[in-house]
This record gives C-alpha cells, structure tokens and sequence, in this order.
C-alpha cells in the first residue's frame, strides 16, 4: 500500500524512455528506426497500460482512505530560493491521470492504424509519448513551478503535433498561432507565479494555500495586488483552456493529426487550464471577485463556442468549437463553486469528445480516399453526407457521442451537464437561463453534424451539377516527392469531383436553405438522382468505407465509457447515503452551494430538472432536424416547408436574423479577424518601426562618422597634397579673408 | 604541485602551439585541420583536469593563482587566477571553440591563417576569464580583437569589411574608455600604480571619481556585451562572419562584456554600481522587448538570430542589477547557458545557409524534408532558445524572474514594472524563433534546379549539434551544477552591499 504511494514519483516516467529512445534513434540511426517501425508502438501503449494501472490502484487507494499523499524533495538549493520538486497525489491527481492513460491509450491503439500510411509514423509515437509524460507530470505535480514546467512541455508538444504535417502551409500558421497564444498565457501563469511566491513566499500547494488564508483573514494583504495575480494565474488557464480572448488557437490547431485532436486538443491537455483551476480553487475561492470572473469567462465561452459552432464546414473546427463551449461549462460551474460537478463534467467531456474525434477521423480516413488529402475536402461536411450505409459502427459510436454532448438521459454528458444546470440555478439565474438555451444550442450543432455527415447521399457526387470540371486540386502531397505517383493516379478521378471554393461555398448556402426555396428542390433533387446515377453507374468502388478493426476497437471502447462513466456520479442515496464514487473521491473538496441542502438531493427535484433540461436538448435536435433534414428524404418536411412559406414577411426577416448568425459564426465571430487587424498589424509596425530606428539612428551614427571621417580625411588629403599652387591659393584665400574682415570690422 | 603553472599553460599553449601552423608544408589542409582541433582538446583536458583536482569548489577565494614579475619598474605582473565566477566561462570557451574548430573544416581559403588565428582567439579568449592584473587584463582583452578583426574581414560575406570596420571601431573605441578607467584606477591614491586585483577591490573612491570610473568601465563593456544603444555592430558582424566566427562571436565574445560587468563593475565600484543598478535594469528590460520586437522586422536569418541574442542579454543585464544573490547567479546561468544556445543556433543557420545558399527568410521554405536532422536539431534548439523548460535557458531566465522579485533593493512598483516588462519578452521570442523556423522548414517548395542537391547534415554536423544540445538539457535538468561553482564568490561579491 504504503510503497506505492512512495514509488507513485514514477508515474510521469513511465513513458518517457520510448519518446527518448525513438528520438535518438530517429536521429543517429534514422533507416534502421524507421525499418522496425510498428515493434516502437508496442512499448509505448504497454507502458501506458502500466501507468494506468498504477493509477487505477491510487485512486482505489483514495477513495478507501480519501487521503492526500505527498512526498517532496528538493531540488535545487540556492540560499535565497530553494526549487523543491515532489508530487501530489490527491483524488484529483488520480481523476486526471486515469483519464489521460485511458483516452492515452485508447487513441495511441487507434492511432497506430490511422497514422500507418504516414512517414511520420515513429515521429508521431514520439511526440504522443512525450506528451503523455508532460501531461501526467502536470497533473502529479505538487508546487507552482513544477505545474509551469509541464505546461510549458504540454504547449510544446501541442505545438509540434499541429504542425505534424509541416508541408501544410496552413499548418505552419496553426502551430505557431497555438504556441504563442499560448505563450501569452503563460506569460499571465509565470507572473501570477511570481507574484504569490512574493506574497507567500512559497510555491507549493499547501503551504501556499494555508499562508495565504491566512493573510486574507488578518487583513495583510494588498487585495487589488492579490486579485491581480490570482488574475494573472487565471489567464494561464484561459489560454490552455481556450476560454474568451484567447480561444483563437484551438480551431486552427485542427490541422494536427485527428488522434491528436482527440486526445490533447479535446480530452487532455486543454482540460489542463480546468485541471489547473481546479487545483487552485482554494486560493481563488478567498477572493470573491476572482471567482465571479472566472464564471463570467466561462459564461462568455459558452456561448461563444456555441454560437460560432454553428456554421462551421469542417467538421474538425465544428467539434472544437463544441469543446471550447464545453469547457466553458467546466470554467462555469469552477466558478460558481461547484468543484465536483466540473470534474465531473470533464471526464464525462472528455470520453465523449474523443469518441466523437475518433468518430471523424474514421470519417476522415474514409473520406480521404475518395476527396484528396486537403483537410479543406476531406474534412468538409459539406461533401459527406450518407456514411450511414457505408460506415454502419462509425456512424453508430457517432451518434451515441453527440446524444451524450446533447445531454440525452442514459450517455454520459447528461449526467454531469444536468448538475451544472442545477447548480447555476442556485448560483444566478441570469447564467441559467444563458446555460440553459445553450444547451439546446449544443444539441443543434451537434446534431447538425450527425445529419450533414450520415444522413441523405454522398455529396461528393454531386458537386460536379454546375457542369464545370476544374482542377483546383493541388497536387502537393503529404511529404511530398514519395507519394506523387500514387496521386497521380487519382487526378483524373478526382479533377472532375473537386470544385472551387466559391462554388463549394455556394452550394453549402444553397443547402442549408434549400428548405425554404421550394422550387430549388426539385431541381436538386432531379441533379442528385441523376448523380447518383451516374456515380453508382461508373465508379462503384467509389464509396468511403468503413474503417479497420483497430480503430473501431478504441471507438468501442470509448463507446462502452460513454455509456458507463456517468454512472460514477450518480448519486444512489436512497438511505442517506452517498454511494456515488465522485464524491467519494471528492469529499475533502470544496462546495460553495450545497452547504446548507448537502442530503437534500430528492429524487423529484432531480427529475424536474432533468426532464427540462433534456426538453431543451430536443428542442435544439428537433430545430437541428429541421433544419437540416436532407431535402429529398421525406415528404413531410416538404409540407413543413409549405407551412412556413405562407407566411413571407416574417421569413425576411428571420432570413436576415440567420444571414447575421451564419456570418458571424463563419467568420468565427470576428475575433480572429479583431486579432489580426489590432495586435498582429500593430507588432508588424512596431517591429518596422523599431527595424527603422535602428538602422537609421542609432546604427546612422557611427555610420555619420565614418563618412563625415571619409570626407574629412579626403578634404585633408586634398590640402594636404603637395602641391604648392594649391597651399599658395590656401594662403591668398585666408589672406584676403582676413583683410576682408579687419576692414569690415575695424 | 600546487604550484605548476596551469593556467599559464592553458592560456599560452593554444596560440604558441598555433604558430607551428605556418611551419607546416602546404599539403591540403587535412593535416593542419586536425593538428588545431588536436590542440584544442588537449587544452580543454588540460583545464578540465586542472579545475577538476586543483580547484576546491567551497571556497570563494581566487585559486590557482600565478605571479611573476613581468615588467619591473611600473609594477606590471603577470599574474593569473581563477574562482567561482570564471570557471564556468573558461570552461565554455574551452567547449565553444574546439567546436568551433570542428565546425570550421570546410573553410579552405587561407587555412593556415584560419586555424592559427581560431587558436589565437582560443588564447585571448581564456586570458581575459583568468587575469588578475588589470593591465594584463586589458592586453588579454585587446589580443583578442585582432583575431576576430581578421576572423571577419577575411572570411564571411559580402558585405564583411564594412561589417570588421564597424566591428574595430567600435570595440576599439570602447578600449579607449576601458584604457582610461584602468589607468584612473590604477594611478588613483598612491604613488606607485595599483593593478592588483585584490588591493583595487579594497580600494574606495570619492563618489563622483567612482561614477565616472564606472562610466568608463561601463562603457567598454557595454559594447562588448551589446547594451543598447550601442548594439548596431552585433547584428552587421554576425550576418556577415562565417559561422564558426559567429559561433566564438556569440558563444564567448559576448559573454566577456557581462563577466566585465560583474567582475569589475560590481566588485570595484560597489556604490557607483547601486547608483546606477535601477537605470541599467530598466535599460535591460527595454532592450529585451526592443530587440525582440526588431528581430522579427529582419529579413535574413542570421542577423534574426543576431538580435535575439540581444535580446538574451537583456536577461544577464537585469540579473547582474537586481544586486541579489538568486539573481546574479541567474546572470551567470544565463551567461552559460546563452553561450551554449546562441553558439548552437549560429551553426545551424551556418550549415543551413552553406546548403542553401539564401540568406533571406522569405526565400527559404520547404527544407524540412530534404533535410530532417537540421530541422529537428534547429526545432529544438529554438525552444530552448525561447526557455522552454527543461533547458537551460528557462532555469536561467526563471532565476533571474526570481532575483528581480526577491532583491531587497527596489521599490514595489519598480519590481513590479521590472517584472512585467521583461515577461513580455516571453512571449515576443517565440514569435521570432517560430517564424524562423515556420519561413525555413515548414510548408512545401519545388526544387526545380538540378544542382540543388541537399544533403543532411553529417556526422560532423550532428556531432557538434548534440554535443551542444548535452550540455543545454543537462543544465536545464540539473541546474545546480553551475550554481555549485558560482554560489560561495556570488555571495562574497554581494556582501559589500
């Protein structure tokens, strides 16, 4: 018992050797690594199990004995500072790493098969190992510095995982806007650092908790200092977290590899910024202000995320705008104070969002034979459509991960998300009522997904129904030379299939109204018959397929977490008992509205608000149904459709209302765009400015003397030539001079 | 055996060993090449050995200390020794130049003269880290200008004369003034001049003869250690030397300025020092975020660099005045640490530059794949660059943070600006270095002309790369293996505050 705890240091080890081993291979011994290729996967995965292990057998330790195990010892002694480094092991601590090693392991499995084609095979297993090691670093860690170090390690790794497939352009964009939008908060983390190390004098957690407790209650403190720096920590956690300002990054960090989305840019390492509040929520809790702000960031997120998820094409961002609004969930109810239904909510997040990224990314994989590689054809929703009959498991581990997001009774998210609904009723209405209508917002978006990408037929057929055969298609492959051939091939089948943006653009506005527009329907409809026609006539390999058996496996299994990890927070408390494991775990933790109700949890008041909230989540997929119902499917809709057209002044005007919402969230809200044209502009100038000033300033001085030395030196050398005609003239000249002037001025 | 002259040895042997260069037939340069890097491992075992049985870490105290009467009727010794704060830069030019050495194979214009004068600076080099006579020091000081004088002007780019002038007239106008100080200091007070190191640091002066002295001294070595506005040289020098040059220029050269600062800035002149300390810790925060944000308005690559090494120092600048013990020896981390990152970066772009021959940024692109190893050891040299931690950047800079928030010195808003100006710099350097290596590596680029044949580095290559990047994951991980040698002297240079 007693020596695991002693020995959990090792837990961010583990996995370390692999990343280092097929680094210094790759680089000293780079055919003989690459040739033993798969025999790397292996240990990687098998040393992850042995983490998870481990911390399944902590947490069961903790929830006997709910204790916080804590060894320490230090590091690096200067006189004045003294870095200490140790770890934490605490129900938080095991909550995340068994979610990091089980999703870890979940995506390493699915991954091996979707990365096998790629070149970078063994680079990807690297950086996900090490990423795995950072990541439980962070979460085992026990003061301030050590949470900075990883951080820092866990950006890194993000960053080099989006820009994975470096010959992207856009990619190359993605990485570096991630990284120094993450930067910018922990520029905000290392200050805050800085700053309670100078009011405490200590960097690691309790200690750190306990003085400062101490000092807000006899009143030493600077309380606009203190609200800053618990300010400045905060925006750490903004950034990873991709809360309010700077969300920017993780849309673009889409360009990474799907497992990668899945397992850093949706389950792990952007729960980081959750993971890190959480941890300091005492000290955040004394300071009331900061605590009303972090739920006002994260009501903001909500809605935000929400909103700008909701004309999103690629399927990629679409999802990762759905992660921002979730964990601005988690940041909500952090806020509010409501510490164990943000937990929860963040496992249950995270299972069903890494189902739903390996969903895509089996939609990706399946897409990308018949479209291209681009992540701008591939990942387009607007080309998919029916992957139903061609990707049945897909399609069905899909479908259960978006009821789960939308909040539907038995998956997952329902559970967790119905706690933060209740609990924001307690804590202001105001935030209920935006929380709650966002999550019939999430329920459209999501569903908008599931019925662009399974429902009707395969549009990729049919973008060709202007007649135009265009090769906007670039023939730039993945890594370049190597795969050339095989694309080739593919040009004549795919020239004909792709069209340009405009037109893309065009016919995605044309779907998603056609609804209304009556007599557009037939017409489709006649085109979409007789492209099908055609597309089943001549090429009827031409069909996406479903994936391989090793990326179902992890889609199952996640499945299978999907639909029993709620259950860890039911509570069962029928006698008065508390049986549900999360709170368990999380006794010793913090609750700010359950104080005075703690065993009032009845059944009926439960049942009241579920049955809302879940009314809200049908209400949001029957609007999304509406909406988005393939237009030839049924001739149900097309009544519906006649309905509304009656009465037409109306429709104007929510067509203007939809217009607005469609160009606000196509254009993300117009932040980015905001960030370009305030920040970025004003550094390019400032760095011009700053280029000129240089150059022509400071650096024109010594030039100056230089040249005015040239000039003096050549006048001298002038004069000084020898010649006496000249020293004569010399001579007259300042003669007559000086005769000029005694005259004048006698 | 205490008394056998090491340092001696390890100062002179490198440039008398290198004159025998000339002696050599003109039988291609393979011979000469490995004779110099032979002699500079030699002296790198021979310091390496030298410190590791001769020297006692604990004791703060100069150690190994030689004096022999040089010129006799103005008192002038020679007289050699070393303690904390100068083990770890010797050690580092010892590293940095054999390096160097390697890196500098492929110059075949002139060998003889290359290799003699690499090993000349080798000398001039360590002669200044380990003088303790204050004339010697200014003559170690000035050998070593002419080497790299000629460094530049012979071998480099285009524009590399322009680059050598600017380059003498600056520093040799900074001697002027560091002339000026040693002679005010050594004739001030007594009759007979006083160069000993030891009797100047008891030495006290009036208040405004302290401040000029200072200025003097400040002066030198601001150009040396690029303080702005007096910087202009470092990017012009580096942009056009050649990379093993560049590699000295950045890894040591640079490095003397900051030792000056604390070696005879602080330990002399004590109060002029905490006269100035707030001014000069603004001027090094402004110079980090004004180098930064300069570095990304360049269009070639090796300049870039140039200014982010600038901006580095900023860090050094801010450690040395924070006049507290976590910061100055976050300063000599970062003097280290800066040696090793800075020298490593000015080889890549070097041997990058050799395969591409372009030398703007917006010309690059697409290199990864032709060639994987640079990318990957230029990757990571970048973020240990912009501190990532785990490298030893970050532990420099970290500590640093922290001497600037624990000195007792400064007022609480003073801290605070201080602090917030310079964490700026954290996020201005990855926007440099990322769009380094974005505008080098990443995206895709047809290579249509056929003589364009890239290969990756070898083994040589890799070699000095990793054999860099030990040391700078070795530091990040273990910092207190310079701590142990900088902690004792630190503390006795700040007990006279």
């Amino acid at each position: 018992m007693e020596y695991t705890h002693q020995s959990s240091w090792i837990i961010p080890f583990i996995p370390l050797p692999v990343p280092i081993l097929i680094g210094v291979g790759l680089l000293l011994f780079p055919t003989a690594t690459k040739n033993l290729r798969r025999m790397w996967a292996f240990p990687s995965i098998f040393l992850l199990t042995i983490v998870m292990i481990f911390s399944i057998d902590l947490s069961i330790q903790q929830i006997e004995n709910s204790s916080i195990y804590q060894y320490v010892w230090s590091w690096t002694i200067n006189n004045d500072l003294s870095l200490e480094f140790g770890y934490l092991i605490d129900s938080l601590t095991s909550i995340m790493s068994i979610l990091i090693t089980t999703v870890g392991i979940l995506v390493l499995i699915y991954s091996d098969s979707y990365m096998s084609h790629d070149q970078g095979y063994l680079r990807f297993f690297t950086y996900m190992s090490f990423f795995n090691t950072s990541m439980l670093g962070l979460v085992t860690s026990s003061n301030l510095i050590q949470v900075y170090i990883f951080w820092e390690l866990v950006g890194m790794c993000s960053y080099l995982l989006i820009g994975f497939w470096f010959t992207r352009p856009i990619a190359a964009n993605a990485c570096q806007k991630a990284f120094v939008t993450n930067r910018v908060g922990d520029f905000g983390l290392l200050l805050g650092i800085l700053g309670f190390y100078w009011i405490t004098g200590s960097l690691e957690f309790r200690d750190l908790f306990q003085i400062f407790k101490n000092l807000i209650y006899k009143n030493e403190v600077n309380i606009l200092f203190v609200t800053l720096c618990a300010l400045l920590l905060f925006c750490g956690s903004v950034a990873k977290s991709a809360q309010f300002p700077l969300h920017v990054w993780l849309p673009d960090a889409m360009e990474g590899p799907t497992p990668i989305s899945a397992l850093i840019h949706a389950a792990t390492m952007v729960a980081a910024g959750i993971f890190l509040v959480a941890r300091l929520l005492p000290l955040f809790i004394v300071i009331p202000s900061i605590m009303s702000g972090i739920a006002l960031i994260g009501i903001i997120t909500v809605v935000l995320g929400a909103t700008l998820a909701i004309a999103q094409k690629d399927i990629k961002k679409n999802l990762a705008y759905s992660t921002m609004s979730q964990l601005g969930y988690m940041m909500l109810a952090l806020g509010m104070g409501s510490y164990r239904a943000a937990l929860f909510h963040l496992i249950t997040h995270a299972y069903s969002k890494a189902l739903l990224f390996l969903g895509s990314g089996s939609i990706i994989h399946s897409m990308e034979a018949i479209v291209g590689y681009s992540p701008d054809k591939s990942q387009n929703m607007v080309l998919m459509g029916g992957l139903t009959k061609h990707a049945p498991i897909t399609k069905m581990s899909f479908l259960i991960g978006t009821l789960s997001l939308c909040g539907i009774p038995p998956f997952a998210c329902f559970w967790s998300k119905d706690e933060i609904l209740n609990d924001s009723w307690l804590y202001s209405p105001i935030f209920a009522i935006i929380a709650c209508s966002t999550a019939g917002l999430t329920a459209f978006y999501m569903f908008r997904i599931y019925l662009l990408v399974f429902e009707g037929y395969l549009n990729v057929h049919f973008q060709n129904f202007n007649g135009k055969k265009n090769s906007s298609f670039y023939s730039i492959s993945l890594w370049g030379k190597e795969e050339k051939k095989k694309l080739k091939k593919k040009i004549h089948l795919l020239g004909f299939l792709t069209m340009n943006n405009n037109e893309r653009t065009s016919f995605f506005r044309e779907r998603t109204y056609s609804h209304r527009i009556n007599r557009n329907v037939k017409s489709i409809r006649r085109l979409f018959l007789d492209s099908t026609h055609f597309g089943t006539k001549n090429l009827p390999f031409f069909y996406p397929h479903e994936s391989d058996n090793t990326m179902l496996f992890s889609m199952l299994v996640l499945v299978l977490f999907t639909f029993f990890v709620g259950s860890i927070g039911i509570s069962f408390s029928q006698e008065g008992i508390d049986l549900d494991i999360l709170s368990k775990l999380l006794i010793p933790s913090i609750d700010l509205l359950h104080q005075n109700s703690k065993n009032s949890v009845d059944w009926y008041e439960f049942f009241i608000n579920a049955t809302f909230s879940v009314s809200i989540a049908f209400f949001g997929l029957f609007i999304a149904s509406f909406f988005y119902k393939p237009v030839f499917s049924s001739l149900q809709n097309l009544n519906l459709f006649n309905l509304f057209q009656k009465n037409v002044p109306k429709k104007i005007i929510s067509d203007k209302i939809i217009n607005i919402l469609y160009d606000w969230s196509y254009n993300r809200g117009y932040i980015d765009a905001f960030f370009e044209v305030s920040l970025i502009a004003s550094v390019r100038k400032l760095a011009k400015f700053n280029y000129f000033f240089d150059r022509q300033l400071i650096d024109g001085i010594p030039n100056g003397v230089g040249i005015s030395n040239f000039f003096i030196g050549e006048a001298i050398k002038y004069v000084g030539g020898g010649r006496i005609s000249s020293y004569i003239f010399f001579f007259v000249l300042i003669f007559l001079l000086i005769c000029y002037y005694i005259y004048l001025f006698p | 055996m205490n008394d056998f002259p090491w340092l001696t040895i390890v100062v002179v042997f490198p440039i008398a060993a290198g004159s025998f260069i000339f002696l050599f037939p003109h039988r291609g340069n393979k011979v000469i090449r490995w004779y110099s890097i032979c002699i500079c491992l030699i002296d790198l075992l021979l310091t390496t050995y030298a410190f590791c049985y001769h020297f006692q870490l604990d004791d703060p105290l100069i150690q190994l200390t030689e004096n022999s009467k040089w010129i006799n009727f103005f008192d002038f010794y020679w007289r050699l020794g070393i303690d904390g704060l100068s083990i770890g830069p010797i050690l580092l030019t010892g590293f940095i130049t054999t390096l160097a050495t390697l890196a500098a194979q492929p110059v075949t214009r002139e060998y003889q003269l290359f290799y003699f004068l690499m090993l000349a600076m080798y000398s001039g080099q360590i002669g200044p880290f380990s003088s303790r006579d204050i004339l010697l020091f200014f003559i170690m000081w000035e050998l070593e200008l002419i080497p790299v004088y000629l460094l530049l002007s012979m071998w480099g780019g285009k524009k590399r004369l322009y680059s050598a002038t600017k380059f003498i007239l600056y520093t040799g106008g900074a001697s002027i003034f560091l002339l000026m100080g040693i002679l005010g200091i050594g004739l001030y007070g007594s009759n007979e001049p006083t160069l000993n190191f030891e009797t100047l640091i008891n030495q006290s002066y009036p208040v405004a003869l302290e401040i000029i002295l200072y200025t003097a001294f400040l002066i030198a070595f601001a150009v040396k250690s690029p303080i702005i506005p007096l910087h202009t040289w470092l990017p012009d020098t580096h942009g056009e030397a050649h990379y093993s040059t560049c590699m000295l220029l950045a890894g040591i050269l640079l490095k003397m300025g900051a030792y000056g600062l604390v070696r005879i800035n602080m330990e002399f002149f004590s109060h002029a020092h905490s006269i100035f300390c707030p001014w000069l810790m603004i001027l090094g925060s402004i110079q980090i975020i004004y180098a930064a944000s300069t570095s990304f308005g360049q269009r070639n690559l090796k300049k870039r660099i140039a200014y982010s090494s600038v901006s580095h120092m900023g860090f050094i600048i801010i450690g040395i005045n924070s006049i507290s013990d976590t910061g100055l020896n976050g300063a000599i981390l970062q003097i280290i640490s800066h040696g090793f990152i800075g020298a490593a970066l000015f080889f890549l772009a070097g041997t990058s530059y050799d395969r591409l021959r372009l030398l703007y940024l917006d010309e690059m692109g697409g290199m990864a794949i032709p060639m994987p190893k640079i990318f990957t050891i230029f990757t990571i040299l970048s973020m240990a660059s912009l501190a990532l931690p785990g490298m030893s950047g970050f532990v420099a800079e970290l500590i640093v943070f922290f001497g600037i928030i624990t000195s007792q010195k400064y007022l609480f808003m003073m801290k605070i600006l201080i602090t917030f100006v310079t964490a700026i710099g954290i996020i201005l350097t990855p926007i440099y270095l990322l769009s380094i290596l974005r505008q080098m590596f990443y995206g895709y680029k047809f290579f249509n002309t056929p003589n364009s044949s890239f290969f990756d580095s070898g083994p040589r290559e890799l070699f000095i790369s990793i054999s860099i990047l030990i040391p700078i994951i070795g530091i990040g991980i273990y910092p207190d293996f310079i701590f142990s040698f900088s902690v004792d002297k630190v503390e006795a240079i700040l007990s006279n505050f």
